[in-house]
């Protein structure tokens, strides 16, 4: 009896083993963003999906975490090895091509260009081929103290210190204007004025805080600026062209506000967290930070101090015109995927109005058309701006998605804070990016 | 009985011996090939043998002499921190953890945080606008050092690696002092030796031996350090706090210059063992001396 028991366990077992196997087979894996708003979104756009009347049993989609750091080392360890653990997985502009070998382009809906206007969709395009859907836009906000500009227009003493401030630091009388219409001489002069070591007067003990910890993340942000001079990584032949007077103004304007104290000191040790937590305490009156963070400074339980006083705007104008970095999170077709067939239909489901707005509706941050976005704008009024933006003033540099586009920006991190730290000359910073980046690109 | 006795060790040692091989044989295999081959992310599998021009390109990268030479300075300078700190209180609080040896588990709980950990919580603490150390130097002061600023940041690092690391050097020198015989104490004591004599021509010689260990065991934890640096200032302003470690992990995750990364990781691991021979013969010619 004894022994009979214990071979019913063990087919038991078996059965069980086979019967999950043969499940994890047929169903769609897919590997998300964990933690945060993406996984919520995702999470719920999975749900909808599975909950579908025509989705076949062999097409439901289950869902793989694993920590966000190192996410993008560890996916590409996994992809390298030839994984089969997932069909789809997270995907990111800057990885794009860097993933591409081990990937499988994808179909999306009739409507995808509807749902997401060109800006969005090239975020996920490598070699001209659509390797992911779009599900998360990240871009640049520039936030600031609204009450403290407010009180600076409305002070005629105030303004004509503004003036004498701007000039003896920047060599012109500048006036204060509205934050949608500076330019990023208005930003550095606001910068300056607010700097309670330059005016003591300032209610604030810095004018910003700039990210400049050696971070690629950090350079996406500082990008813009460059950007807007007319900066770019490489010209239309495809030569390296950073050493350009559009980077050298844009690395001169960075190291005039940290090496005047318009920046807290630590800065070279700071990225998203430390400024927002700088901003938070109500010591700052602007700064540029990913669109992320929108949600805690302007949430009175977190960010009490400043609750209510910060307004947002696409960060500020240059000679060439007005630019926020962008890039897209979304997911990609994995070329060892055992169900290829089944993650194809949820790729292209993920692309329909439908799917956005669960998505949307869930906390996700797709980058949307004006059209689309209307849908879901009473929920989320933050996403209106995300796709008014990201069409009018959102760019990617050229070969921003390359193979090579994480080391490129590894690269500047360093050269550029090296500069800034004042280890090196403006010339051998770009000299060397240059040379690097013909190495890396070539 | 004899039979058994000669198969025992072996039979007894086998899993050890097929664990090793598994997962520290098989992969410093796979990295010796490596660090001779052409490689990337693509050809993990197909590794092409390409002579020593790994070796020749790492040797002749200025970061990596860069990276080697803040590793070397992190971990003499801290091991020498750490082994002067934990001697001072070894001796001089020898009396009061006889009395209260549960404080030796207070003494000891630094070492308990892992060393990211270690970095994420220094983050915070050096904060200007959440931390502590800022907020009250800005009350004292008026205002506050950049403690991860370009000048300050290896002297900050120092200080953490430091704080958390003494109490390492603190417990081998610990345990060398309450070793040494009472009776030799109590022989200088009546040839009239005060305490300082006592403490640098009976005491320090015995505690010689130790202390170099406890030095040696530091400095290669120092030289190699990774977490708590790369958590707290990454590889630093251009390029600045970038140990041997971190530019190990640089080149092969974000540059994706495996060979490059495997061979310098291949240069430390030789390095660390001719250390560790010099250290074991040391030892051993004094213990036969």
């Amino acid at each position: 009896m004894k022994r009979y028991t214990s071979l019913n366990f063990t087919a038991l077992a078996c059965a069980a083993l086979l019967a999950t196997t043969s499940l994890s087979q047929a169903a769609v894996t897919v590997l998300g963003w964990p933690g945060g708003p993406e996984e919520t979104a995702l999470r719920a756009a999975s749900e909808a999906y599975n909950a579908k009347s025509d989705t076949a049993e062999d097409d439901k989609v289950e869902l793989i975490f694993f920590n966000r750091d190192g996410f993008f080392d560890k996916l590409q360890a996994d992809l390298a090895a030839g994984t089969d653990a997932f069909d789809l997985n997270l995907l990111a502009t800057y990885s794009i091509g860097r993933y591409a070998p081990f990937m499988k382009p994808i179909e999306l809906s009739d409507n995808a260009q509807d749902v997401y206007g060109d800006a969005v969709l090239s975020t996920m395009q490598f070699d001209g081929k659509q390797y992911g859907v779009p599900t998360d836009l990240s871009m640049h906000f520039m936030y600031y103290r609204k009450d403290l500009i407010d009180a600076l227009l409305a002070d005629e003493a105030a303004k004509s210190r503004y003036g004498e401030i701007s000039e003896k630091y920047l060599g012109e009388a500048l006036m204060p204007k509205n934050p949608d219409d500076w330019s990023w001489k208005d930003y550095a002069a606001t910068a300056l004025y607010f700097t309670k070591a330059i005016n003591p007067d300032s209610p604030t003990r810095y004018g910003t805080v700039l990210q400049m910890k050696n971070l690629l993340f950090n350079i996406m942000v500082f990008h813009s600026l460059p950007r807007s001079n007319g900066g770019d990584w490489l010209d239309a032949e495809g030569n390296v062209v950073v050493d350009s007077d559009a980077y050298r103004d844009a690395l001169k304007m960075y190291k005039l506000l940290a090496d005047n104290g318009a920046t807290p000191k630590d800065s070279l040790s700071y990225e998203y967290a430390e400024a927002n937590a700088a901003f938070g305490a109500g010591q700052v009156a602007a700064m540029m930070q990913w669109n992320a963070a929108a949600g805690d400074l302007t949430n009175a339980e977190t960010t009490p101090v400043i609750a209510g006083k910060v307004g947002t705007v696409a960060p500020p104008t240059g000679p060439e015109g007005r630019f926020t970095h962008i890039h897209g999170l979304g997911l990609g077709l994995n070329k060892n995927a055992r169900n290829e067939d089944g993650a194809r239909r949820f790729a292209k489901w993920l692309s329909t109005p439908e799917a956005v707005t669960v998505y949307a509706r869930n906390g996700g941050a797709p980058g949307l058309t004006e059209k689309i976005v209307a849908t879901v704008a009473e929920e989320r009024p933050d996403l209106v701006p995300l796709g008014d933006y990201a069409s009018n003033y959102g760019f990617v540099m050229n070969g921003g998605t390359s193979a090579k586009a994480l080391s490129v920006y590894e690269l500047q991190a360093k050269e550029f804070t090296g500069y800034w730290a004042g280890q090196q000359s403006l010339d051998e910073a770009l000299t060397k990016t240059k040379s690097g980046m013909e190495e890396l690109l070539k | 009985m004899l039979a058994a006795n000669k198969y025992e060790n072996p039979i007894l040692l086998a899993p050890m011996v097929l664990f090793l091989l598994a997962f520290l044989g098989f992969p410093a295999v796979v990295d010796i090939i490596y660090s001779f081959s052409e490689i990337t992310f693509e050809t993990l599998r197909a590794p092409k043998l390409s002579g020593i021009g790994n070796y020749q390109k790492v040797l002749a990268d200025p970061e990596f002499w860069q990276a080697a030479g803040f590793s070397l300075k992190f971990g003499l300078v801290t091991a020498a921190l750490e082994c002067l700190l934990g001697l001072f209180l070894a001796v001089f609080l020898s009396p009061l953890f006889e009395k209260r040896t549960w404080l030796l588990a207070v003494i000891m709980m630094p070492m308990m945080v892992a060393p990211a950990m270690v970095g994420l919580m220094y983050r915070l603490v050096l904060h200007e606008f959440v931390g502590p150390l800022p907020y009250y130097f800005y009350i004292w002061f008026g205002d506050s050092p950049s403690f991860l600023g370009s000048d300050n940041i290896f002297t900050t690092l120092v200080i953490i690696e430091t704080l958390q690391w003494t109490p390492f050097a603190f417990l081998l020198c610990y345990v060398a002092y309450r070793g040494i015989p009472a009776e030799l104490r109590e022989a200088a004591s009546v040839d009239g030796a005060k305490a300082l004599r006592m403490l640098w021509y009976i005491e320090l010689p015995l505690m010689l031996p130790t202390i170099a260990i406890a030095f040696f065991i530091r400095f290669i934890d120092g030289f190699r350090v990774f977490d708590n640096i790369f958590v707290l200032a990454g590889s630093g302003p251009g390029g600045s706090t970038t140990s041997m470690s971190i530019f190990i992990y640089l080149a092969f995750f974000k540059l994706g210059k495996i060979g490059t990364a495997v061979a310098a990781s291949m240069l430390l691991f030789v390095a660390v063992l001719c250390l560790l021979v010099v250290v074991s013969r040391l030892s051993q010619r004094r213990a036969s001396a």
